[in-house]
């Protein structure tokens, strides 16, 4: 069913909604419009002209703010419970911190009103309460009552969700870890996709052992004092309201799967020590395509990988990055990871940081980076201050660095918003240094927003800086006005950059299944709009050698009709690249190359003409 | 009456503040070109101005901060224990090369 911006009838007594975040904004934005206004105008010497300017401006985070705006307002009502479904890990963790910015903000605000506010009290003898002070008590008091509505044990709850894989187990632990830290409290783990028992086969037989592993792990290290709830894995997706109850069942009663003594039994069994298990089967009709060989990939400066969450965007960007640094020594290639929730260190076994570093045992030519946005700000932090008082000082906003509360509580927390931002900061600083950045993009949502940036930080220095000129008489354009040229500068060639569709290239990663080929869909039409170049599909963990096990032959077949579906969904444009299934997934430098010579690429028109056109593309440039 | 001071004094001491800075901008003209400078470069990121204008502009003021520059450094290397023995008079074109 279609979901609108307003809770909708799903079934019987349950209500569904999808939050279309800018969407939602505007129409928060038109309802306090003119008491926001007022404001500002009343805080600063902005006149209304630079004040709706201001207002019309993009906000990085906004998805994170305006989610727990919405959570406030559901939360007050009649529904008797609320569930809701959160994005990928690192945004959800900023989600979880967005009380405390919309505080803050909200404290800048009244800080902006008070002068006003004496003014109107003592000179003008007006005791009224004006619209801006509604909406500064009401935000302020949102803030408050969401922060403390989700950090209380009685009325709310934090189920976690993951895949029975090493990757999501680290990934899990991080997330845990850090929602408990923040007070939030976590009390079911449901570990999704689990393969059941069945008949004997090289590949289920490998994927069993390693998820049982995975799973006595998270029951050892995550499950003191939670329920750990397994779902089995199915041969169709769950989706329909029968689908959804039946796995609803399992969730309420138990799968029945890996019961707790058979997992305590779970030790390494030799089979554990084997290399894992590929999926492979050249055939007719497809011909090999290692990473450096896919035209797609070739000569390119910028590579984004991105997806939906639980695809291998990571497995597969590191494998590309491996591959390419390999078959060119020359060419320095960076490989960057903007998704707050990291796991390059996870995928090659090695330890990976905020500094660029070069991988023990990896080519030379490759260095890795996970982006620490959060530590990346409080770095900045005292520049940042600086920054923001001096824009409070080109916007005659006095009160704001004079009362200093609130800016520095801003600069301190690790706002919505900032692993794009610096995300895009990154890659800016990175192109004089690598030939080559491959960016492993957080899922999809979130690469949308961090693709969006250039054009939502550019607006934002376009404004400042009219703002600056128009009261260049006040205020001379110091510190703040050479930086902001400057980030206009390589803002400007950046979006130069990302338009050219023969330096930079976005390459899509999905599964044959049905919601990430839906997802994939919207994607490819997102980067057509944003007018990147989208050259390329890899299709993950694909079964290509059922052999004679009934499971396996059953998915391969579900699988064709994804890709057939999925060929369509390109027409033409995009190369369709075929990466096996390997159980369990590869890791580690060696087995990562191993795995990535074994993609292929069928020789169909549609790879043909994809690969056609990324070359015209080239020539044109 | 504490808050009328407060609303008084913060205002006169900000009027005061720009006063002053007007003063020195006049002082010292260099920092007033840069800042010229500055919002050029400004209005050509924001497309106010096109590259050949902002050219133009640039090669105006960076004359103009040469011109300021020449007598400043000359005063700048006298002592007081100097003494001045005689002046040389010498013509010269402006520099076209920027």
């Amino acid at each position: 069913m279609r979901l609108s911006a307003s809770p909708r009838r799903a079934s019987g007594g349950v209500d569904a909604v999808e939050l279309d975040a800018p969407r939602a904004f505007a129409r928060w934005l038109a309802a306090n419009r003119r008491a926001l206004g007022d404001v500002l105008e009343h805080g600063t010497w902005l006149d209304r002209d630079d004040v709706n300017a201001l207002l019309d401006l993009s906000i990085p985070g906004i998805d994170e703010l305006l989610g727990i705006l919405e959570i406030a307002r559901l939360s007050e009502s009649d529904y008797e419970r609320i569930v809701i479904d959160t994005a990928p890990t690192g945004h959800t963790l900023r989600l979880l911190a967005a009380p405390d910015t919309v505080a803050a903000v909200a404290e800048i605000l009244d800080a902006l009103q008070e002068q006003h506010r004496i003014i109107r009290d003592q000179l003008a003898r007006v005791g009224r309460v004006e619209a801006s002070d509604r909406l500064i008590a009401m935000l302020a008091a949102q803030a408050r009552d969401t922060a403390e509505r989700l950090r209380d044990r009685r009325q709310t709850t934090f189920r976690w969700v993951t895949l029975p894989e090493a990757m999501s187990l680290a990934e899990s632990e991080d997330g845990v870890g850090a929602l408990e830290q923040s007070g939030l409290h976590v009390d079911a783990i449901v570990v999704n996709r689990v393969l059941p028992d069945g008949a004997p086969c090289p590949i289920c037989d490998r994927r069993r052992a390693a998820e049982r592993r995975v799973v006595a792990t998270i029951r050892r290290r995550l499950g003191r004092g939670r329920s750990v709830l397994l779902v089995p894995a199915q041969l169709r997706e769950p989706h329909g309201q029968r689908g959804l109850a039946a796995l609803g069942r399992v969730m309420a009663h138990g799968s029945g799967l890996m019961a707790r003594r058979s997992w305590r039994k779970a030790e390494p069994s030799a089979i554990d020590h084997l290399p894992s298990a590929i999926s492979h089967q050249p055939w007719r009709g497809a011909h090999s395509a290692a990473p450096e060989s896919i035209a797609a990939f070739q000569r390119a400066s910028l590579l984004f990988f991105g997806g939906k969450g639980g695809v291998g965007k990571t497995t597969v960007s590191a494998a590309a990055a491996l591959r390419i640094a390999k078959a060119d020594k020359k060419r320095r290639v960076l490989l960057l990871s903007t998704d707050p929730a990291h796991s390059l260190a996870d995928v090659f076994q090695a330890t990976v940081g905020d500094t660029a570093r070069r991988l023990p045992r990896g080519p030379r030519n490759l260095e890795v980076r996970e982006l620490d946005a959060a530590h990346a700000f409080a770095a900045r932090r005292v520049q940042l201050e600086a920054a923001l008082d001096e824009i409070a000082a080109a916007f005659g906003a006095g009160a704001v660095s004079a009362s200093a509360g609130s800016t520095p509580e801003l600069v301190k927390l690790a706002p919505p918003g900032i692993d794009e931002l610096f995300g895009i900061l990154s890659v800016v600083d990175a192109r004089s240094a690598y030939d080559l950045v491959v960016v492993d993009t957080a899922p999809t949502g979130h690469a949308l927003r961090l693709l969006e940036m250039p054009d939502a930080a550019r607006e934002w220095t376009q404004v400042l800086m009219r703002v600056l000129l128009k009261y260049k008489s006040l205020v001379r354009p110091g510190q703040l006005a050479s930086e902001l040229v400057e980030i206009s500068k390589s803002i400007r060639a950046l979006q130069a950059l990302m338009r050219d569709g023969a330096r930079t290239r976005f390459i899509v990663v999905t599964r044959a299944a049905e919601v990430p080929r839906a997802e994939t869909a919207r994607l490819l039409a997102r980067l057509r709009a944003l007018r990147l170049a989208a050259p390329a599909i890899v299709v993950n963990a694909l079964t290509m050698s059922p052999g004679r096990c009934a499971r396996c032959r059953a998915t391969a077949a579900a699988e064709r009709r994804e890709v057939s579906a999925l060929r369509r969904l390109c027409r033409g444009r995009c190369a369709m690249i075929e990466a096996p299934l390997a159980a369990p997934p590869p890791r580690g430098a060696r087995a990562l190359d191993e795995w990535a010579r074994r993609w292929r690429q069928p020789d169909s028109s549609q790879g043909h003409k994809g690969q056609q056109r990324t070359q015209r593309e080239k020539q044109e440039a | 009456m504490f808050i009328l001071d407060s609303i008084l004094i913060g205002s006169l001491r900000f009027v005061l503040e720009k006063v002053v800075a007007a003063a020195e901008a006049e002082m010292n003209d260099d920092t007033a070109l840069r800042d010229q400078l500055l919002e050029a470069q400004m209005q050509l990121e924001l497309g106010e101005i096109t590259e050949k204008e902002f050219a133009r502009i640039e090669r105006d003021v960076l004359a103009r901060i040469r011109e300021i520059k020449r007598p400043q450094q000359g005063a700048l290397t006298m002592s007081p224990e100097d003494k001045i023995t005689g002046v040389d008079i010498e013509s010269f074109e402006p520099d076209e090369e920027r």
